[in-house]
């Protein structure tokens, strides 16, 4: 789809929360549905489906290593036939399943040959159905067909231009880029869908634009870049052109299902009448970020077992709504 | 390399870490014996644990309560002193799970021992005091001016500084009202979102600021200045010592019998002692003394390995999980079936050693443990192998029982153990690996003979 002339940002407030401990534990990633479901895949191998109203749709998957189970499970994506695709870095295994937990396939051996896979972490479908995989130990991305033959891959140790150190989160964007969350070199990368270098992000650091640890990367259809800047308990928004648009630390408020709980049980209720509360606003330890085609973000809040959304307000311009680029800031508004 | 060099050093890496792999011993015991201990002594010319990789891998799990990642950091760290320490104090101001249910304020605590683990005791007893883990263990925040809660003033006299015997009753009462006010705050409740940190806060208005007399001493005495009293006490370095003599040297009796039952090495703990005074209370100082000493020297096989050394002791010599894999909380809950469940110690005196880590029970599960650590396929055990033989593709029975207590520590066994080696080393006819057959044979028979030595009386001694 072609990009707007330009965009007026009207903002990016904060929506909602989802899930909470014991419904959604340890949120490492999630995928949403084109009917609004929210696949919620926690660390111990489960994957909770839910409503945007927080309602619990079902749950699939679980602990385990049996076919259909996950032992560490990193990474969950829709496909092009809307089957749910899976990593686990532990059984070094990536499996697609139906939206009701049935298996549809699963692929992966271990190693370091062509093809062969350690520790994989991101993966990301592509428009024609392939799969690229963050091949973490191995330090390098590589692309699949669905069933999981081996088309290419490109990327090894170090921190040059094109190399990768433990990459974790991947994303494709709409014109088929591949966004790799370079995670001990601290920065994203973008490549071509073969596999050349097209530009770095970031810097390690606490600072605008900087990582620490990046776990997740996404972008939208704007263009916009979205870090899980997991170190630093936030996510990054930039522009596609690199520039640091936005952060956001967290704003949770009690989710439908947290209130629930809360109003039967009187003692921590109390107990956060004496706590400062201001710190379970906050992200921590987020380690994904993704967008709905309604430009809602949703960030899986890891260490604090929900999810947290917000909604982007964008208004596309024509021309005639911003003038051409500037080459130099400058003062004079009018 | 002479062989008792490497002995040494072995029991130095056992003692003050948790052991150490073939190369890494060999590495350190051509080195001069004080340079090693200089080296234990400063962490901070070593790198931390990654602990970028723990968080990604291990993440943080409230089932384990922080037991499995420490007990992989105590295998992996390159700050093995630093580690040690962390435990040792872990054993002396026991704080247990069980009362506060709250992980991420024991794994704090924790992260203060290795912080201040080998500095001045007066900063040490501080930071005990102000911990929010050990201020509801003992219940400090219940402790108000008119309304006293004793416990904490108790424990840090009788168990955590001086011991029994070496303050009044008076004392001890004086000591709680000082610390009255030292509290911390309410964290948020586990539900809906998780534990949050707490920390520690002084309430002037439950401070009893009245005067008060403790050893001597009278004035508006603080918590602060309780602390500075103690650490200038005589009986404070000696109890120290003799806790630190416990468990880096040979174990002692229980702590309740340290009133009636004199120290086994009055020596040590005098010098001990001395460099504690001399070097303005520094623990640094008086560890330097303890493992320069003869007594540590010489007190090699002297103590029973508490289940962490075991454990982390047998991850070493097989050479695994050396980077975070899944499972690795079945070692941590194997430490617990021997008697040790890390962050939960049975009561406020911590856990009896020595002697008593051992039952029928719990004897079983560390041989059990060990044994079946041992297999053929690890990388520790096929450095083993390869070591056994140095490239020859023979080894007769005599030498295999050798060498396997060689590699395997050294080891130090008796008569009967010794005869029990020689007997499977002579029955299964040494080793050969002239042809692949063979080969396979002998690499089980290795396995089996590593086995054996781990499975031995003497194996459970640090």
């Amino acid at each position: 789809m072609p990009r707007p002339h330009g965009l007026l940002r009207a903002g990016f407030p904060y929506l909602k929360t989802i899930g909470m401990r014991r419904v959604t534990n340890t949120p490492v990633d999630v995928a949403i549905d084109g009917d609004e479901v929210v696949y919620v895949l926690g660390r111990a191998g489960e994957i909770t489906k839910l409503s945007m109203e927080d309602d619990i749709l079902g749950v699939i998957a679980g602990g385990g290593s049996d076919e259909g189970k996950f032992t560490w499970p990193v990474s969950i994506a829709l496909d092009r036939d809307e089957n749910l695709v899976v990593s686990d870095e532990a059984l070094n295994r990536i499996t697609t399943l139906t939206k009701d937990g049935e298996v549809v396939r699963t692929w992966g051996d271990p190693g370091s040959a062509e093809g062969q896979l350690d520790r994989p972490a991101g993966v990301a479908p592509d428009a024609e159905g392939h799969v690229y995989v963050a091949d973490t130990m191995n330090h390098r991305i590589q692309k699949f067909t669905a069933d999981g033959e081996y088309i290419l891959g490109w990327g090894r140790h170090g921190s040059a231009e094109g190399e990768l150190d433990m990459p974790w989160g991947l994303a494709v964007g709409d014109e088929g880029s591949v966004y790799a969350a370079d995670w001990r070199n601290d920065r994203v990368q973008k490549f071509t869908p073969e596999g050349d270098f097209v530009f770095a992000l970031g810097a390690g650091g606490s600072g605008e634009g900087q990582f620490r640890r990046p776990a997740g990367v996404t972008t939208d259809s704007d263009g916009d870049i979205y870090v899980a800047d997991t170190g630093n308990n936030r996510v990054q928004q930039f522009s596609e052109e690199r520039r640091y648009v936005d952060r956001f630390i967290g704003d949770a408020t009690l989710s439908k299902s947290a209130r629930e709980y809360m109003l039967s049980n009187a003692k921590p209720n109390r107990l956060r009448e004496m706590a400062v509360l201001e710190p379970q606003k906050r992200l921590r330890n987020p380690r994904s970020v993704k967008l709905d085609a309604k430009g809602r973000m949703f960030i899986p809040d890891y260490m604090s077992f929900r999810v947290q959304v917000y909604q982007k307000e964008v208004i596309p311009l024509g021309p005639s709504g911003i003038i051409p680029p500037l080459r130099s800031p400058t003062l004079q508004v009018t | 390399m002479a062989d008792g060099r490497i002995a040494l050093t072995a029991h130095l890496l056992r003692r003050a870490g948790f052991g150490a792999t073939r190369e890494e011993l060999e590495e350190a015991a051509a080195r001069d014996y004080e340079a090693v201990v200089e080296d234990l002594l400063h962490p901070e010319r070593f790198p931390e644990v990654d602990e970028d990789v723990m968080g990604r891998y291990f993440g943080w799990d409230i089932t384990t309560l922080g037991a499995a990642p420490w007990l992989y950091r105590m295998a992996n760290t390159r700050r093995p002193l630093q580690e040690k320490m962390a435990l040792f104090w872990h054993h002396v101001f026991a704080t247990a799970y069980s009362k506060s249910e709250h992980p991420v304020t024991l794994n704090r605590q924790i992260d203060t021992f290795r912080r201040v683990g080998m500095s001045d005791l007066p900063t040490i007893l501080l930071e005990l005091s102000r911990d929010p883990a050990m201020i509801f263990w003992l219940d400090n925040n219940e402790n108000h001016r008119g309304e006293p809660n004793e416990n904490y003033g108790r424990e840090l006299l009788e168990l955590f500084s001086m011991g029994v015997g070496n303050y009044t009753e008076q004392d001890l009462k004086m000591a709680a009202r000082a610390f009255t006010g030292w509290t911390f705050t309410q964290p948020i409740p586990l539900y809906p979102h998780g534990h949050y940190q707490s920390s520690f806060v002084y309430d002037p208005e439950a401070h009893d600021d009245s005067e008060k007399s403790f050893l001597g001493e009278t004035g508006r005495l603080t918590g602060e200045d309780i602390i500075d009293i103690i650490a200038r006490q005589p009986a404070t370095p000696r109890f120290i010592a003799r806790h630190l003599y416990n468990f880096f040297v040979a174990d002692e009796p229980q702590v309740p019998a340290w009133s009636v039952e004199p120290p086994r090495d009055p020596d040590a703990i005098d010098a001990m002692t001395a460099a504690y005074f001399e070097s303005g209370f520094e623990m640094r100082s008086v560890l330097r003394v303890l493992f320069n000493s003869d007594s540590f020297k010489n007190a090699r096989h002297r103590k029973v390995k508490s289940p962490a050394e075991l454990v982390t002791g047998i991850l070493k010599l097989v050479g695994t999980h050396r980077f975070p894999q899944p499972g690795f909380e079945a070692y941590a809950e194997a430490t617990k079936m021997m008697g040790q469940e890390l962050l939960n110690p049975p009561t406020v005196e911590g856990w009896h050693t020595g002697k008593e880590w051992i039952d029928g029970g719990t004897l079983n599960e560390r041989v059990n443990f060990a044994v079946n650590e041992v297999a053929p396929d690890k990388p520790g055990v096929q450095s083993f192998i390869a070591g056994l033989t140095s490239g020859k593709t023979s080894l007769p029975p005599d030498e295999m029982v050798e060498r396997s207590l060689d590699l395997a520590g050294p080891v130090a066994v008796g008569k009967e153990t010794r005869a029990g080696l020689t007997r499977f080393a002579e029955t299964s006819g040494g080793l050969s690996f002239a042809t692949e057959e063979e080969s396979s044979l002998s690499t089980a028979k290795a396995a089996r003979m590593l086995q054996l030595v781990v499975a031995s009386r003497e194996y459970q001694l640090a």
